[in-house]
């Protein structure tokens, strides 16, 4: 059973990922009153992604965009998923925090192969935005983790079954507001939609990859959405028991940071450090303090 | 949509993905790119065809050339061409391309774009309406559908010939030949 769900969780993540690539944009295009493509676009995309024959700048080039999407891959393995939690007896959120970290060092370690400036450009930016929101992911699992005396993301959602959503009826409230504010960093939208800015740096470090890198440089970004809103789910809104409610959930999420992203422009790098290590870092220490008070 | 069309993209997904997703390197050259924006934002959407802006051509598949040719851009676009991934489509898009169009007595332009890189198509016009440039889509569409948008395989197969025009247009080249040139017998 556990082999089953080995293979078909990551599979279902890669699958919903990409559709909310496809809503994205779909939304996006609603939102700016055109049409839009249709919601498989991105399927059709990594078809004709897939069937073309592009150039490689060598081992390293090949070896880390694989890296990346492993990283990512190996994520999903300890997310819960509904009812599914291939291996989520071994560590859950250290883990999580650690390997979350594979997916930027293996495109910058492919980008860095690519001769190109743009690539060194977006590479240093993408390291520069993790360092920013880590600062306030950690502060927030932090004091999850105080709350529910646990590592284990499937005891903290079973314990949220029984006790309402750690949103609203827990102190976690204002960890939750942190994790919201932010949820577009994690994602890639805007305003931080620094790292693949296709106007300033023609897409970062994704600008030297051809057609089938750049397909799995897509799926790398399809599990990152997934990952980012999944983690969410999980921890505050007691992910559910059924996975098309988890699914429901992750969508309601996803739709409010589209409606951001439809409003802002894209920040500078310095003025992303500067938000991310202010606001949401106070939010997530103020968190931190009502939970050890509470407790 | 109907079912034949299904069996179809069911048989064939490579023409289909070819088909629906027509990434265009955003080079802006000439006159026509004024005619650009105006078809990939609200009014006359280029999105629902599946077509794209794409700011590297790594990424692209389509190539579209804007307006009239000068030995200087001719350059850049002979390198972008040959970065774009193959299959990759090429549409010549108003007069100038075509035959030299307003500037067919200039010193400075291209006259013929079709002996230097190969052109799957060709939109008339000076400059061609953002509705022209959908109509031509579908165009490519049939083409494609048709296996006649091989413009590609026409550059890897006579690449001694295109290589001898540029160079003849051009002066010296600082890049190597894309494809090893045999000399036959």
């Amino acid at each position: 059973m556990q082999i089953v769900e080995i293979i078909l969780s990551p599979l279902l993540a890669v699958i919903i990922g990409i559709f909310f690539l496809g809503l994205s944009r779909k939304i996006m295009a609603r939102i700016q009153w055109r049409y839009g493509p249709p919601i498989t676009q991105p399927f059709i995309d990594l078809i004709r992604l897939f069937s073309q024959r592009s150039v490689s700048h060598g081992h390293l080039f090949n070896f880390g965009i694989i890296l990346s999407v492993a990283g990512s891959l190996m994520v999903v393995l300890f997310i819960p998923f509904g009812q599914m939690h291939p291996m989520s007896g071994s560590g859950g959120l250290l883990v999580i925090l650690y390997i979350m970290l594979l997916a930027p060092l293996g495109l910058a370690l492919s980008g860095g192969e690519a001769a190109n400036p743009n690539t060194s450009i977006g590479i240093s930016r993408q390291l520069i935005l993790a360092l920013g929101y880590e600062v306030p992911l950690l502060l927030v699992l932090l004091a999850v983790m105080t709350h529910y005396q646990t590592i284990s993301i499937v005891q903290i959602v079973s314990e949220q079954q029984s006790t309402g959503w750690a949103l609203f009826s827990s102190p976690l409230f204002v960890s939750g507001i942190a994790y919201f504010l932010i949820i577009p960093a994690i994602l890639g939208m805007r305003p931080f939609e620094i790292i693949q800015a296709p106007q300033e740096i023609s897409s970062g470090p994704m600008v030297e990859y051809g057609g089938p890198f750049l397909a799995l440089a897509t799926i790398q970004h399809a599990l990152n959405i997934f990952i980012g809103l999944a983690l969410f789910v999980n921890l505050f809104l007691s992910g559910a028991g059924n996975p098309l409610i988890f699914f429901l959930k992750m969508l309601i999420v996803f739709v409010l940071g589209l409606i951001i992203n439809a409003v802002y422009p894209r920040l500078r790098i310095e003025q992303a450090v500067q938000y991310l290590w202010r606001w949401p870092t106070l939010v997530a220490l103020i968190g931190l303090v009502v939970v050890m008070v509470v407790r | 949509m109907d079912r034949n069309q299904l069996i179809k993209w069911l048989k064939a997904p490579a023409k289909m993905g070819h088909k629906y997703s027509l990434h265009a390197v955003y080079f802006c050259t000439g006159c026509g790119i004024i005619e650009v924006p105006p078809s990939i934002t609200a009014r006359w959407d280029a999105e629902r065809f599946g077509v794209l802006p794409v700011a590297t051509p790594r990424h692209a598949n389509l190539f579209l050339i804007t307006g009239y040719v000068s030995v200087k851009t001719l350059r850049a676009i002979i390198r972008t061409y040959e970065q774009m991934p193959e299959p990759k489509f090429t549409v010549g898009f108003g007069s100038c391309p075509i035959n030299g169009g307003m500037y067919w007595d200039s010193y400075n332009t291209i006259k013929h774009l079709d002996k230097y890189i190969p052109v799957d198509g060709w939109i008339a016009g000076c400059m061609p309406r953002p509705e022209a440039i959908f109509v031509a889509v579908t165009h490519l569409w049939t083409l494609i559908d048709k296996d006649m948008a091989d413009g590609y395989k026409r550059y890897r197969d006579q690449y001694k010939a295109y290589r001898a025009n540029q160079e003849r247009a051009l002066g010296k080249l600082e890049w190597p030949p894309l494809f090893p040139i045999r000399e036959k017998q």
